[in-house]
């Protein structure tokens, strides 16, 4: 940029110069130029490179991805990815790639390693997006971040990059962001990235835009039912149950064996109120479909929500300590862990609910983890629900002890989830403790927990962020996701929404479940 | 043509954008040139507030910002300066001479990298290589503690 303080001799001639030569007032118009450039074949339509020794290995990996980013193919790309991986095991991307898709956190692992051994038989293009998710999969986001922007300013249309961003984005919740690279990409033509954008604004709650998005997505792939399942679910996000149910029915029409769609409409009728029906809709689900036992897993849960729902805990409890006694029988330490946990949260009863913690606790170290994070992040969930228990037992000093050690965790491993746990356990002990600013800033950091969020509508009142507050209390009523704790707080905090009579109950609300 | 003072509060003024509210971590950074790593709390509302006006090494600060209705600028508002929207844009339209309002993130970005001297906010995911990061009271975007995060 040229700077030409000399000639105007003061600050603002060099703040105008700066601001001419770094584009800043001329931003509106770089951005059209962009885009110009790009329909002309400039430099802004660079393509990603794949360096493999082998054609066959790249032409499989392309075809993996497409498979993957706009078919939603996982399975099936995963296999044509090991292919790949067979033909040219120093095929780095395809090592990247593999991670990203891969559903299994050891896999990702072991993937991203691999990427990582083998990236020195890649372009330096390449090697920056090995690094920035390597930096990102060892929490070093301050070195991440750049390397991701520096890939997005050379290839800000080519596909691949664009993904892997848009990818990357959405699991680290900046939506916004993911948003952003995507309209600026100009890419109209993949499904894949319109289904993730409809999702990116579902999350910020701009509906109109997402149903739009899910529009050009189901027009672009009629045949296929994941568009509609992905419409479904946005629709019952945004709490159009009825027609969340239509379109869960039409993604069955085309595909029978499309088993989250089934599910779906189980879980849609939990949320509208209607347990019973909502009961025979699962059952429909594990007589017709043998679910990998995870998702059965996570199903059953959902299933065992319900008597939850209907107040009815002895229900629940014989439904979750079912689920449990499954994952014991399966050797699933993790799930049998999860459930007692979940178990310990919905409990009237705080000495039972530390019983449950306990026995959660003991599965858990016992089980133990290929995945040590994955062990730890359970022990800080666990915590987490150790440190509301305090709480209602009014046992302060234990409280902070634990928050203390969650901090600890949280530190050590650098992990965003335990550091999300933490946030949300400092954040409830700061607000029993009527310290309502400090509270605010650890329990903004778990937006998504209807815990914190309803401690942050009754904090940002007390504080008088009445803008605050009522933002809040919207997304909290608004919010519809088929998880115990929507189950536990939503429906509660929703009869009280338009009654000043109840606000006192809702201040109390961490204390009494 | 335009006169310099003009053409500054056409930059502050132009483009309102509208915002939306999550959860977010707000980075400081500096051109590259810039020696200094971290800011008390203390020294950033000085500078923000315009009552610091030079580097320890003598340079001019200039203070770059999005605009003060965006949601980066709210949790600037409320965490670092205790103003509204309306007391921060009349505060910069006081002030147009220090304080430059840009559009985005990216021309945050392209200004500040481009002029020693410049302070400016962008958000965290917006970093580039560009630029330094400062600390603030020690601690980095990413460090528990640090003042600019949150909603």
């Amino acid at each position: 940029m040229t700077r030409n303080t000399k000639i105007c001799g003061t600050t603002l001639c060099g703040i105008m110069a700066a601001l001419m030569g770094g584009g800043l007032l001329l931003a509106p118009v770089v951005g059209m130029a962009q885009q110009t450039a790009s329909q002309q074949g400039n430099p802004e339509d660079a393509v990603f490179p794949l360096t493999t020794k082998s054609p066959e290995a790249r032409r499989l990996a392309e075809e993996s991805l497409w498979l993957s980013v706009d078919r939603a193919e996982r399975k099936e790309s995963a296999e044509i990815l090991r292919k790949a991986l067979q033909i040219d095991p120093e095929f780095a991307m395809a090592h990247e790639f593999s991670a990203l898709i891969s559903q299994n956190s050891a896999d990702q692992l072991s993937e991203q390693e691999k990427a990582s051994a083998t990236r020195n038989h890649a372009s330096p293009p390449e090697q920056m997006a090995i690094e920035w998710l390597q930096d990102a999969a060892d929490n070093k986001l301050m070195s991440a971040i750049p390397k991701m922007n520096v890939l997005l300013r050379q290839y800000p249309h080519d596909k691949r990059v664009v993904w892997m961003a848009v990818l990357w984005l959405r699991r680290q919740t900046q939506y916004e962001r993911a948003i952003a690279v995507y309209e600026g990409s100009g890419i109209a033509d993949s499904p894949g990235l319109m289904n993730n954008t409809a999702y990116n604004y579902a999350h910020i709650r701009q509906f109109n835009k997402a149903f739009a998005m899910m529009d050009q997505y189901v027009a672009a792939l009629p045949n296929d039912a994941n568009p509609q399942d992905s419409y479904a679910e946005i629709l019952r996000m945004a709490g159009l149950f009825d027609r969340a149910i239509e379109h869960y029915r039409a993604a069955l029409a085309i595909n029978p064996q499309f088993y989250a769609s089934q599910f779906g409409i189980a879980d849609t009728y939990a949320l509208m109120g209607d347990q019973v029906r909502a009961r025979r809709e699962y059952a429909i689900g594990f007589q017709k479909f043998s679910a990998l036992e995870l998702q059965e897993i996570r199903w059953r849960t959902r299933e065992a929500t319900t008597f939850i729902r209907e107040g009815d805990y002895e229900g629940a409890g014989r439904a979750f300590q079912a689920i449990a006694d499954y994952a014991r029988s399966r050797q699933n330490g993790r799930a049998e862990s999860d459930t007692y946990r979940q178990m310990a949260i919905y409990q009237q009863n705080p000495k039972q609910a530390l019983i449950f913690l306990d026995k959660a606790e003991a599965v858990a170290r016992k089980a133990g983890n290929p995945l040590k994070i994955a062990m730890v992040q359970e022990l800080a969930q666990i915590l987490r629900a150790r440190v509301e228990v305090d709480l209602k037992m009014g046992k302060k000093k234990m409280a902070d002890s634990d928050v203390a050690r969650l901090a600890k965790m949280s530190e050590s491993s650098g992990d965003k989830q335990i550091e999300v746990e933490y946030h949300g356990a400092n954040g409830a002990v700061l607000f029993s403790q009527h310290k309502y600013d400090e509270a605010i800033s650890h329990l903004e950091e778990d937006p998504d927990n209807p815990f914190s969020l309803r401690l942050l509508v009754v904090a940002y009142q007390k504080i008088g962020y009445s803008a605050g507050a009522k933002w809040a209390s919207e997304i909290l009523a608004n919010l519809n996701d088929p998880t115990l704790e929507q189950a536990l707080v939503v429906p509660a905090f929703r009869k009280c929404y338009d009654t000043p009579a109840c606000s006192d109950h809702a201040k109390a609300a961490p204390l009494h479940r | 043509m335009r006169s310099g003072r003009s053409f500054l509060a056409l930059v502050a003024w132009v483009v309102i954008l509208p915002c939306v509210l999550h959860a977010r971590q707000l980075a400081i950074i500096t051109d590259k040139t810039n020696t200094t790593t971290n800011l008390t709390a203390a020294d950033l509302v000085k500078i923000f507030n315009a009552r610091s006006r030079n580097w320890p090494d003598g340079k001019l600060i200039i203070v770059v910002v999005r605009d003060p209705s965006c949601t980066e600028m709210q949790l600037v508002l409320r965490k670092l300066l205790n103003m509204t929207p309306e007391q921060a844009s009349a505060f910069i339209q006081a002030h147009h001479e220090a304080i430059v309002v840009a559009e985005s993130d990216d021309a945050v970005l392209r200004f500040v990298s481009t002029s020693r001297g410049a302070i400016g906010i962008v958000d965290l995911y917006s970093l580039t290589q560009d630029v330094n990061v400062l600390k603030i009271d020690g601690k980095l975007p990413v460090e528990q503690g640090y003042l600019l995060r949150g909603n």
